[in-house]
């Protein structure tokens, strides 16, 4: 029988990961036990039955390919039913979906990734890979910012990145919090601060819509040329197959096209 | 080339009727003031309107609430597709835009990595007969889009009116069985080519209307526009959607549902943000969709010059020629820095 794209499969949640106060993490696996292939940056639509579904980038996919977790920020209609899943219960899956990061392109590059809250969900699997496949590639330098230290995500993960010697991580809030003495400002403002070289290096850009409008800015009057700057684009996506129609930019679907765009192939409103 | 075969009036609802027994059949009603197509009924009154069906095509193939599932609610997962449909049908009365309407549709669902499979069975369980048009209406276009009101491209079997009755013509093998019955008598009679007007609205290339996307002219567009999105739903060729689940008495399905990003709802994400805040972008989105993405896209513009957008607007603003009015400010603008002048 025909499959109808549009009708997700079963996968059962293995595993639910508090991140912060508003974001949990899921790690799905199919029910048909299969493994999915995801490259870093492709997204997949998950449903909870009744209540529609919604897009969302992968962050972490198991050794065996079997595991899949996506980072829920608890802010819509459908993240809200998503956060009152439990471990065991079972949600729709259907993709993955879009373009991906092209890593194999930047062999023996340094990366530079810039998140900016839940937008460091989808930079994530770039950074696995790196660390996956270590010498492929140069410097790795990370910024993350958060609002506040309850709103920082992946802990586990920044504590391993910051005692990786092969890592350069900053980690940043927006505005001073009790008891915080590492570093503070919003993303765009640290970027500046740091000076983050163009050099022949790729950045990494995700984050709020107003966050990646000014981080690009910032890179831009650093003398970053477009075409090594890569963002992630989010627009409101329902099909995730270039169908629906909502979430173009210009003759471009975010969904199909992209998500992952170098500057130089989206026109500048998209920012 | 097949031959012509005639169909007296007088025979046509045996004809029709004699179809109806194989086939599902459709033609066009007149319903409460309007054309659209329904499910052939030999009880009423046949007639074909001499230019277009109010409502298009694309409800036959792509209806506007379409379930693609069905599940249990009181289930945690119990989500089960639907069946595509298989029954042969016919749908006849068609005209030529509705034609360049379905190809449009055909782009965008089937030439996709992931193929609409319940779209492909309508289309692949549909025989289309087309008529030729006797007349333009007033917002008729389909000339300057590079149409014809009497072509028969894209049709299976496509027929005209004559003296006392129809001319057929089978053109592809699924029409073939069509022209079979005993009804038709072969004739040397050949429907009469006609000159159709050109020219209602003249619009730029895709090119020319790229360059036009941070122009004011959409500020003054979206003064005279409601943005309630009627033209969306009329348009043979807008087929955005959106998926929902709907549960009724412990039965759900999820749907497909006609969307319009004519509407204040279309691009707004969980959490507010929104890249179609205001009526100028989002008139400026779809009279660029019409002209410009969807070439860049598909190789084809997505109006087929039918003209129901100005038939259903509340205002009676006719869509075309706000794609009209913005290629009137290319060349002035052209003209404009031809003679060395500033843009205003």
């Amino acid at each position: 029988m025909a499959t109808i794209e549009l009708v997700p499969k079963p996968a059962t949640i293995n595993e639910i990961i508090e991140e912060s106060r508003d974001v949990k993490s899921f790690v799905l696996k199919m029910n048909e036990d299969r493994a999915m292939h995801v490259l870093p940056g492709q997204f997949i639509e998950v449903s909870v039955q009744g209540y529609g579904e919604a897009t969302f980038a992968v962050t972490r996919t198991s050794k065996d390919k079997k595991e899949f977790t996506i980072s829920v920020k608890r802010i819509g209609h459908l993240t809200k039913m998503l956060h009152r899943c439990a471990e065991g219960d079972v949600v729709g899956v259907r993709g993955p979906y879009g373009n991906s990061f092209p890593v194999e392109d930047w062999k023996a590059k340094d990366i530079v990734i810039i998140g900016g809250g839940i937008g460091l969900a989808p930079l994530r699997p770039v950074i696995d890979h790196i660390l996956q496949h270590r010498k492929n590639f140069g410097e790795l330098e990370i910024i993350f910012g958060a609002r506040s230290p309850a709103d920082i995500l992946y802990k586990e993960d920044l504590r391993g990145w910051e005692q990786d010697k092969s890592i350069v991580l900053h980690t940043t809030i927006d505005v001073p919090f009790e008891g915080w003495n590492g570093r503070v400002g919003v993303v765009p403002v640290v970027v500046k601060d740091l000076a983050v070289k163009p050099d022949s290096k790729i950045a990494l850009v995700c984050g709020p819509p107003i966050m990646i409008k000014f981080t690009i800015a910032a890179l831009k009057e650093l003398g970053w040329p477009d075409n090594r700057i890569f963002t992630t684009l989010e627009m409101k996506m329902q099909c995730g197959i270039g169908q629906c129609g909502r979430c173009n930019i210009g003759e471009k679907f975010i969904c199909k096209d992209g998500p992952v765009f170098s500057l130089d192939q989206i026109p500048a409103h998209a920012i | 080339m097949n031959k012509w075969r005639k169909l007296k009036t007088g025979d046509l609802k045996a004809y029709l009727s004699g179809l109806a027994e194989k086939w599902e059949l459709w033609v066009p009603y007149f319903n409460d003031g309007k054309w659209e197509f329904g499910p052939y009924d030999a009880g009423r009154d046949i007639d074909f309107p001499d230019s277009i069906i109010n409502v298009s095509l694309k409800q036959l193939f792509f209806p506007k609430r379409r379930s693609i599932a069905t599940f249990d609610e009181n289930s945690s997962w119990s989500l089960k597709q639907v069946m595509p449909l298989e029954k042969p049908r016919i749908i006849m009365g068609l005209h030529p835009c509705d034609v360049a309407g379905i190809k449009y549709m055909d782009k965008v669902f089937l030439d996709s990595e992931h193929k609409d499979v319940l779209y492909e069975a309508e289309r692949n369980r549909t025989i289309l007969i087309g008529m030729a048009c006797g007349k333009m209406e007033d917002n008729c276009h389909c000339t300057d889009r590079g149409l014809s009101p009497d072509s028969s491209n894209g049709m299976d079997v496509v027929y005209t009116r004559t003296t006392g009755g129809y001319l057929l013509q089978s053109m592809t093998k699924k029409g073939e069985p069509l022209l079979q019955s005993d009804r038709l008598k072969d004739t040397d009679e050949k429907p009469v080519k006609k000159d159709w007007r050109r020219g209602k609205y003249k619009i730029a290339s895709p090119e020319e209307f790229m360059t036009m996307y941070d122009d004011r002219i959409w500020h003054d567009l979206s003064d005279i526009c409601l943005t309630c999105g009627i033209c969306t739903y009329a348009c043979p060729t807008c087929v955005c959607f959106l998926v929902a689940d709907e549960k009724f008495k412990g039965k759900g399905e999820r749907v497909t549902v006609w969307d319009s990003c004519q509407l204040q709802s279309y691009s707004r994400m969980a959490g507010g943000h929104d890249t179609r805040k205001t009526p100028a972008s989002r008139v400026r989105n779809r009279t660029l969709d019409k002209f410009a993405y969807s070439h860049l896209r598909y190789g084809q513009i997505s109006c087929t010059g039918c003209g129901r957008c100005v038939l259903v607007c509340p205002l009676k603003r006719s869509f075309p020629q706000l794609g009209a009015t913005v290629t009137e400010r290319l060349q002035k603008k052209k003209e404009k820095v031809a003679a060395g002048k500033e843009e205003d």
